[in-house]
């Protein structure tokens, strides 16, 4: 009895905890990203860009932001390891899809993989932030002009946004993290992977 | 008091210590593995029944290696080298088909270990030199590391025998721990 309680205690009054996915083809700057994500805003210092190897796995970063958690799942996007996306969908609360702006060539292949994720039924209304990375180049195009090339159709249902960000210097994450607890707390799916959460708590209580 | 010294000053000048634990089952490679990164040279091997410990350096940290032995009988004393760990190294013979499904096992109950769970984890795909030994992302699969939600990991393709991808799995190893991952 006492478990059922703090258990509808814990869910009415814990700080939220959100997931979040760092989607992308290979060498988009998705762990570099994540590492200056946060370095800006826990007190843990980054690995500096250099250090940065190809992700073969599963990077994690965990920030505060006002009152709310997110946890950040950083997964490799090298061809081969694209299959283990999937499986991390289900308890997904947002996207973010990384593209590198500055290199056309791989925008085909960027778009493909993007459409395959929006495809999926386990990220139903998942907000979804694509962001226009490494701004911090020359050659980059603007998040317009992402955008334009990403040509995405059916995406009416999802709320979703461009942001040019460079995981170099940090241009643009804040937005992009306001963006997101913005967005996740309103969002329907919020709603949705909460109640199962609470439902399974509630059940094994 | 005199720890709390010792602490700060390795914690200053860098020269951090790390325990690692290898595991896997008999026969993964993991004794080959140990004195590969340890002396840079392939020794012939026998089954180990007990441990093997070394320290390596690298990049400026001290791994304590353990390398304990896999065989099943033995498998139950792996638990009384849990504490204190701040990484696993999980070893597999990326060629024996057979026995993928007994090391998943194995492993996702080393995972369930609460002595172990703010560990960092790495994975030797081991063997890549055989014919048929499956790549990273086969081995991905079959073990099931996508149940892994709440620590960093990492799988690399590794040739104990050709000294193929250790050493990246031990950059992975040290830049996480320096980054106070887990």
């Amino acid at each position: 009895m006492f478990s059922l309680f703090y258990g509808l205690w814990k869910y009415m009054f814990s700080k939220t905890e959100f997931h979040v996915l760092i989607l992308g083809i290979d060498k988009a700057g998705k762990t570099t990203l994540l590492e200056k994500l946060k370095s800006q805003y826990s007190n843990l210092e980054g690995l500096p860009p250099d250090r940065i190897v190809p992700t073969v796995g599963l990077n994690i970063g965990r920030i505060e932001v006002s009152n709310t958690k997110l946890v950040f799942w950083d997964l490799g996007g090298q061809p081969g390891l694209r299959s283990i996306w999937e499986k991390y969908y289900e308890e997904a609360h947002a996207v973010v899809y990384v593209v590198d702006a500055a290199c056309p060539s791989r925008f085909e292949d960027s778009k493909s993989a993007l459409e395959k994720v929006l495809r999926h039924e386990d990220l139903q209304g998942a907000p979804l932030l694509i962001l226009a990375n490494k701004q911090d180049l020359a050659q980059a195009v603007t998040a317009e002009e992402v955008g334009r090339y990403l040509d995405l159709k059916k995406l009416d249902e999802r709320v979703y946004t461009f942001q040019a960000v460079s995981g170099y210097d940090g241009t643009g994450i804040k937005e992009s993290v306001d963006w997101l607890v913005d967005s996740m707390e309103r969002s329907k799916r919020t709603e949705t992977l909460r109640a199962r959460a609470g439902i399974a708590n509630i059940g094994t209580a | 008091m005199g720890i709390v010294f010792t602490r700060l000053f390795s914690s200053l000048f860098g020269n951090k210590e790390a325990r690692i634990l290898v595991l896997g089952l008999d026969n993964a490679g993991k004794t080959t593995i140990l004195y590969r990164l340890q002396m840079g040279e392939v020794v012939s091997t026998i089954p180990t029944i007990g441990f093997n410990v070394e320290t390596v350096q690298y990049n400026n940290i001290k791994f304590q290696v353990w390398d304990l032995g896999g065989q099943t009988s033995i498998r139950p004393y792996w638990r009384c080298y849990f504490p204190n760990t701040q990484a696993i190294i999980y070893v597999v013979d990326s060629s024996d088909t057979d026995r993928l499904m007994v090391a998943k096992e194995e492993f996702h109950a080393i995972l369930e270990e609460d002595e172990l769970k703010g560990a960092v984890v790495l994975i030797f795909a081991n063997k890549q030199d055989l014919p048929g030994a499956l790549d990273d992302a086969a081995v991905t699969e079959s073990l099931e590391l996508h149940k892994i939600k709440n620590r960093q990991w990492a799988i690399f393709k590794t040739s104990a025998i050709k000294g193929e991808g250790l050493f990246e799995g031990l950059d992975w190893l040290s830049n996480t721990l320096k980054a106070g991952g887990g």
